[in-house]
């Protein structure tokens, strides 16, 4: 079976205008301009399946926006080659538009004065929905979000999480095949975040659509994307499974144990991280797990010992300075 | 078709959003009174010099300044607010999702504001035009009525057409927000019939800016002055401002998306 | 005194350099501007020809040099609006500015005043094309010259005290189009914005001299393609000096009991 998103050598180049600050040098640039080519996007290619949820992770500027605009038509390529469904974004068929959604976190498509409802019907206008296929979606979403109440408020009276939550509905009322969310969880507090990411994953499960998912949060990653793809400064740094990324990537291990005598001195086995509650947590470079472990029980009484990965987060962080430099 | 059902929802909601505020009603009404006094008082510094200007009576001036504060009022409730909106999503952005909407991205962009208050400019310039037309004493035949409604739809459709093709100048000078400014220093050369002013100017304007076509040309239909030339010069000039506009549109959003030129 | 002219000089320096990038937008503007008294000027010289080449004392030629002129007095005299002080509270900006050791006002008139210097320099190309069509008559005098360039940044002051006291306002109130639309329908009539005050009706002409509107529009414009003494041009400048200190203690006035009222209610 074919691929959903195929993506080919893809790029994508910005001039910039160059100036420096300064009277003359804002005179001077009216006669000339200088100009220096940014390279958003440098070349990265991947095919996504049917069903897959993926996470784009990146820092800013890293080209995860400017990658899911071009696969959403917003942006023509400078070079390379990218389909969706068989469509070529750029030409922005309705078919495929009918059947693709953006998602962008801090930005609304909600009528800001009146309720969602309207803008639901709306949504439905646009798209052409039929009306029982409409309630029987909108319905289906009030019901998973637990909008009930909300739905008939002014979209400028909801609070920044539901209004998230509207803006979710309204982008899948057309039941579109393949998702494109750009950072949909940012600035939402915890609770918010997971009600998104189980509204996610259960579209995703019931209507087997195609998610790509940009973000900051590692939380929404871990919890919804079994593969991920890393970007940083426009190239792909890495794409496969999370659990292969953290192990090949993480260069230590962190140790929990309990001990009768929490506050003995640790230095030779390892960096401690905290103490707490009779519970020390270590750092141990992962070579030297195994040697660390044995000698801490041999040494010491030791009630409960834990291996764990290093948290993702720093992981992510070790890939990009470790890019850095290269 | 889908895009008549999409311009009439935006329509219903905007009627809704503003019906919230009936305040706005007698703010608007105030402010049409006061542009109608301000041009009352501008005809009467001009015909207390002469009793015509350029051929054109007192009443029929009048009639003018109708057809004026007519169109005024469709611009600042139909065209202008959408046109600012577009002028908005460029510059920040949010043009993205009217352009991942399966429906055609220009007519979105034009039908998607409409401030229901302005109409009473509508209202109030239909009030002058019907005492013009009063004080100028001759009977208007339904030929002519027909001929007023097609100028204005045509005038509007010209309108539309320029406002739209220096809004899309925003796809490659972003800042651009003094295009109100312009248009309504341009809109007020409507004020007068174009005969007012001299030849070389005239051509310009006609060309440039439809904008003394959009308001004369209804005014000459109801004071008889209309030639069926005129009509069909307006005709055409209106289909190639739709195709002129389209141009710029297309361009526009090639530009904004990065097309290769 | 030295930190407020070094501050002057920062804020306009700032203000010149953004609207140099503006320059497009500051083209627009300025075109769009000049459409109101193109079109003034093409109907009075239409009412000149057809009475014979006069009226009320204006040849074809003396209302293009009246209009022309008023092409770069507008300029001058346009500052913050009084619908931005609404923006201005609403948004926090005002609380911002508050917190710096610099009145707000001050700080618009060190901005507007770059402003300026940046549209005089854009204003010459249109003023050469305007005379190059319209073909103005005018008669230049050293004293004129002088005056009228005094005048202009008198003008630029008065409508700065005019439109930040009606600014104030928005204060109180946040419903004020209406309000400002009557203020700049009378200020249309009463300032030779629309026509050269000698074409009005006595009575008006006779009000204008007690209004300080004249001094923004009429005042400058006929010291420069006018006929007035030495005497009449140095009045003027008078009365813009006693117009901008009349405006300029109103706004202090009314800027403290606003000021109240904002800390009171919050910004």
């Amino acid at each position: 079976m074919s691929s959903v998103i195929t993506i080919s050598k893809l790029a994508k180049h910005y001039q910039v205008p160059e100036r420096e600050g300064g009277l003359k040098a804002a005179v001077t640039s009216l006669f000339k301009r200088k100009y220096r080519t940014v390279k958003a996007v440098d070349g990265i290619s991947f095919n996504i399946e049917p069903g897959e949820v993926v996470g784009f992770l990146g820092p800013n500027g890293a080209g995860k926006t400017t990658t899911l605009k071009m696969l959403s038509g917003l942006l023509h390529p400078t070079s390379g080659e990218v389909s969706v469904m068989g469509y070529e974004p750029r030409h922005r068929s309705h078919d495929y538009l009918r059947q693709i959604t953006l998602v962008m976190g801090n930005r609304n498509q909600l009528t800001w004065d009146l309720p969602a409802l309207d803008s639901f019907d709306l949504q439905r206008a646009i798209y052409g929905i039929p009306v029982d296929q409409f309630k029987r979606t909108r319905d289906e979403f009030i019901e998973l979000l637990e909008l009930k109440d909300l739905v008939n408020k002014p979209v400028r009276n909801l609070s920044l999480g539901e209004r998230m939550k509207m803006e979710f509905v309204v982008a899948l009322l057309h039941r579109p095949k393949v998702l494109f969310l750009d950072e949909p969880t940012i600035g939402l507090d915890v609770t918010m975040q997971r009600r998104i990411r189980t509204f996610v994953a259960e579209y995703n499960r019931r209507y087997n659509a195609t998610v790509l998912l940009t973000s900051h949060y590692m939380a929404d990653v871990e919890a919804l994307c079994k593969r991920v793809i890393v970007i940083h400064h426009g190239r792909l740094l890495f794409d496969g499974d999370l659990s292969t990324l953290v192990r090949q990537f993480s260069s230590y291990k962190t140790l929990s144990l309990t001990l009768p005598n929490p506050e003995v001195d640790l230095v030779k086995y390892g960096e401690v991280i905290s103490r707490e509650d009779g519970r020390v947590t270590l750092r141990v470079p992962k070579a030297q797990t195994s040697q660390v472990t044995a000698r801490l029980l041999s040494d010491f009484q030791v009630d409960d010992l834990t291996v764990e990965d290093a948290p993702v987060d720093d992981v992510i962080d070790q890939v990009f300075s470790q890019k850095e430099e290269a | 078709m889908n895009l008549f059902k999409i311009a009439w929802t935006y329509l219903r909601i905007g009627v809704m959003n503003e019906l919230q505020y009936r305040v706005n009603f007698f703010i608007q009404i105030l402010q049409s009174v006061i542009a109608v006094a301000t041009g009352l008082i501008g005809l009467s510094l001009v015909f207390g010099q002469v009793d015509n200007l350029s051929g054109w009576s007192r009443p029929e001036l009048l009639a003018v300044m109708g057809v004026h504060i007519l169109m005024g009022g469709v611009i600042r409730s139909a065209i202008q607010p959408n046109m600012e909106r577009l002028m908005n999503d460029v510059l920040n952005g949010t043009l993205d999702f009217a352009l991942t909407k399966p429906a055609d991205a220009q007519t979105l962009v034009s039908v998607r504001e409409f401030r229901f208050w302005q109409l009473t400019d509508v209202l109030v310039g239909l009030v002058i035009l019907v005492i013009a037309v009063i004080q100028l004493q001759t009977k208007m035949y339904a030929l002519q009525i027909v001929a007023f409604l097609a100028a204005l739809i045509l005038g509007g459709i010209m309108l539309y057409c320029v406002w739209l093709m220096v809004t899309s100048i925003a796809f490659w000078v972003i800042r651009v927000g003094d295009i109100v400014d312009l248009f309504q220093g341009l809109f007020a050369a409507g004020r007068w019939p174009i005969s007012v002013y001299p030849d070389w100017l005239r051509t310009g304007m006609t060309f440039l800016v439809p904008v003394a076509f959009a308001v004369t040309m209804p005014a000459e239909a109801v004071t008889n002055r209309l030639t069926s030339e005129s009509m069909l010069f307006a005709f055409g000039l209106t289909l190639l401002f739709m195709l002129l506009a389209r141009g710029v549109w297309l361009l526009g959003l090639r530009s904004y998306s990065g097309a290769s030129a | 005194m030295r930190r407020y002219v070094e501050y002057f000089l920062a804020t306009a320096r700032i203000s010149i350099l953004s609207q140099i990038q503006y320059r497009v937008a500051n083209y627009f503007y300025m075109i769009g501007m000049i459409a109101e008294p193109v079109i003034y000027l093409v109907v009075w010289s239409t009412i000149a020809k057809q009475l014979g080449g006069v009226v009320g004392g204006y040849t074809a030629g003396a209302f293009a040099a009246y209009y022309i002129v008023w092409t770069l007095v507008r300029n001058m005299n346009i500052v913050f609006t009084p619908f931005g002080w609404e923006n201005r509270i609403r948004e926090g900006e005002l609380s911002m500015s508050l917190m710096r050791p610099v009145h707000p006002i001050i700080s618009d008139i060190a901005y507007f005043s770059g402003w300026k210097v940046v549209v005089i320099i854009l204003w010459i190309p249109i003023a050469i094309f305007l005379a190059w069509i319209f073909k103005p008559t005018i008669e230049f005098t050293v004293l004129k010259a002088i005056v009228f360039f005094i005048a202009i940044w008198g003008a630029f002051l008065i409508r700065t005290m005019l439109l930040s006291l009606l600014g104030m306002i928005t204060f109180w109130t946040t419903r004020v189009s209406a309000i400002f639309d009557l203020y700049f329908a009378l200020e249309l009539i009463l300032s030779g914005r629309l026509v050269p005050m000698t074409l009005m009706p006595a009575w008006v002409q006779n009000l204008s001299n007690y209004l300080p509107f004249k001094y923004t529009f009429f005042f400058p414009i006929d010291a420069l393609v006018g006929n007035m003494s030495t005497n009449e041009l140095w009045m003027g400048i008078g009365m813009q000096i006693f117009w901008i200190t009349l405006g300029a203690s109103l706004l202090s006035l009314v800027w403290r009991v606003a000021i109240k009222q904002f800390s009171a209610v919050g910004g």
